[in-house]
């Protein structure tokens, strides 16, 4: 089932002589349970590919459809509330986790589920579920700054899932660990695509990591290559 | 999920550190006010205490309290015999600084009509009121003497018979009570030294003049001291039924002096001599008030600054503006409303310490705290509008 088809996207930065092309006419479609890497250099494009991907930057041309309901097109956003579509059917994992530190780890996953109206023990038994699937239940009552760089990634996942996301954004989430680690996260983003039947699509640069994805597309200048 | 809680949970040293501080900067706004009502209190006590039906004090004069009024003391005569008046009795107020029981006290001393009555001490809280001519005081126990004791003010002594918590001067110091007599005798009668130097200027006076003899000069001299019958002013108290304001107009007119209602006399201290203390009072609290909430901006400013990072991922995973606002807005009346607290339970357990009387009331009270609460979201708009701004692209590194 398709999630995500993005056709003829294009981000242009500034005008006239100051202009820059960030990203240039990129056709992408993904679907449920897909597991998708983004290559490319400093540079190529990738941020500006993520940021339009969740709906934070409004692209220039192109567009972009998400779950069947066509969110931005040739006029802009389609008067869709883009906060609530990212808050019930998206997930984001970061470079440096990102969790609230002010929240234990526990909290941290409360949050999301509490946005999307889900609260009490369903809640709890939800957090409960999430953070023994990504094996750190044990250390649910922690602050982030106590827990080391792998938990706090697996914390940050299992904060993403809460909602149950149709499209899963993942912005360099190897990047702050070591190799074992890094490899041990991209083996849960692959079982969450396959179990969950979430699409996955994982932004990085590192292709020792993207071993085992469904698509991989390379990103050069702004313009988007299927890697293989 | 209340995020302001947790956030402060995790900052609680910072956030009881500010708490202490804004505190102590509202027992200041809090303290300031009851010294405003204390103020007030003090300075028309005396004249509440007295509360003649009218007040007669020097032509297009505002005394005696708001400045001075001097009169001959046998006008209270003439007063007396205006249609509608059934007793007038003769005052004397003025401040001193005397030595009393080691140290130096400043005080004022009322003078008045023993046996008439008028504007002696209305309730005495220990003692008894004067009963004799001369050589008896009743003081304000601020002044801290006790019954009995024997106090030398001018050339005698006086011993203390009653003491009254009722009226203080108009600038809060102790009342002294003495017979008019005796306060005009403190305040204008001369020591030896200068009466006798007194009457050798004035006899040289005389013995310049050519057509008075050296044995002349020497029998006048004496009979043209000072005189020290003055008052300040003439209280009256009306015949049942007559009418005050027209007694008031037949003094005027009759006599030549001004004739005040207790009530006009509160307001001409009230606008005169209190009026800057006041001003000034006022704006203090409304400097402190600013400061306060300046402070508590800015630590609201800070504390939003030092989460911008998490405030931009709570707008990536969808956290409405709702959830943002009132993440602030929270912290910052929790910081307003704890320091207001603390403020309240400092004055009220201090404010009995102070040198000047602290007049506490419930609706002073009221009003700083909702000013305080107003100050405390405006205090918020600046975290808020620093979080309203914050690009949930900032969470990816980008933007």
């Amino acid at each position: 089932m398709e999630v995500l088809r993005i056709e003829g996207l294009t981000k242009i930065f500034g005008s006239g002589r100051l202009e820059v092309r960030a990203l240039e006419d990129i056709h992408l479609t993904v679907s449920a349970g897909d597991l998708v890497a983004l290559l490319g250099p400093s540079g190529s494009g990738k941020t500006t590919m993520l940021l339009c991907t969740s709906l934070i930057l409004e692209p220039t041309q192109g567009k972009i459809v998400f779950d069947g309901e066509t969110i931005y097109q040739k006029n802009g956003w389609a008067g869709v509330d883009i906060r609530r579509i990212r808050r019930e059917k998206m997930g984001f994992i970061f470079q440096s986790h990102n969790l609230i530190p002010f929240l234990t780890a526990r909290q941290n996953v409360l949050f999301p589920l509490s946005l999307v109206g889900i609260k009490g023990e369903a809640a709890e038994h939800r957090v409960r579920e999430l953070l023994d699937y990504m094996e750190i239940g044990d250390r649910a009552d922690y602050l982030p700054a106590l827990l080391s760089g792998g938990e706090q990634q697996r914390v940050a996942i299992a904060r993403a899932l809460g909602n149950n996301p149709k499209l899963l954004l993942a912005d360099e989430p190897t990047a702050s660990l070591d190799t074992v680690r890094g490899k041990k996260v991209m083996e849960m983003l692959k079982k969450i695509a396959k179990e969950n039947q979430s699409a996955v699509i994982v932004v990085t640069h590192d292709v020792r990591m993207i071993e085992g994805f469904d698509y991989v597309y390379q990103l050069k200048d702004g313009r988007l290559n299927q890697g293989n | 999920m209340d995020l302001a809680v947790y956030d402060l949970k995790l900052h609680k040293g910072r956030f009881i550190a500010t708490i202490i501080g804004v505190g102590l900067l509202f027992t200041i706004v809090l303290a300031m006010n009851g010294l405003y009502r204390g103020n007030i209190y003090e300075g028309t006590a005396i004249i509440k205490a007295t509360n003649p039906d009218l007040w007669v004090v020097e032509r297009n004069g505002a005394g005696p309290f708001n400045e001075s009024s001097t009169m001959p003391e046998f006008y209270h005569y003439s007063v007396k015999a205006i249609p509608g008046v059934e007793q007038a009795s003769s005052f004397i107020f003025y401040t001193v600084e005397r030595q009393i029981r080691g140290q130096s006290k400043h005080f004022s001393i009322v003078g008045y009509d023993v046996f008439a009555g008028l504007g002696g001490p209305q309730k005495i809280f220990q003692g008894r009121g004067i009963q004799q001519a001369h050589y008896e005081m009743v003081a304000h126990v601020k002044l801290g003497v006790r019954l009995g004791d024997k106090i030398p003010l001018g050339l005698h002594t006086f011993t203390v018979v009653g003491l009254t918590k009722e009226a203080v001067a108009p600038d809060g110091e102790a009342l002294v009570y003495l017979s008019l007599p005796d306060a005009q005798e403190i305040l204008y009668q001369k020591d030896n030294e200068e009466v006798r130097n007194q009457r050798a200027r004035l006899l040289r006076t005389l013995s310049a003049q050519s057509y008075l003899s050296p044995s002349l000069s020497e029998k006048l001299a004496p009979r043209l001291q000072p005189d020290t019958h003055i008052i300040n002013a003439i209280l009256v108290r009306l015949q049942p039924g007559a009418d005050r304001a027209t007694v008031a107009r037949l003094i005027e007119s009759w006599l030549y002096f001004s004739v005040y209602t207790t009530e006009e006399e509160m307001q001409l201290t009230l606008k005169g001599r209190l009026a800057s203390m006041t001003k000034q009072l006022l704006l203090f609290r409304i400097l402190l008030l600013i400061i306060s909430v300046v402070i508590v901006s800015l630590v609201i400013y800070t504390f939003t600054m030092e989460k911008i990072r998490s405030i931009a991922v709570m707008k990536l995973i969808g956290a409405p503006n709702r959830v943002i606002v009132r993440m602030v807005m929270e912290q910052s009346l929790l910081l307003t409303v704890s320091a207001f607290i603390f403020g309240l339970v400092l004055i009220q357990n201090t404010y009995h310490l102070f040198p000047k009387v602290i007049l506490r009331v419930a609706g002073d009270d009221l009003i700083t705290f909702i000013v305080a609460l107003l100050g405390g979201i405006l205090a918020s708009l600046l975290g808020l509008w620093q979080a309203l701004k914050t690009q949930p692209a900032m969470a990816l590194g980008g933007q």
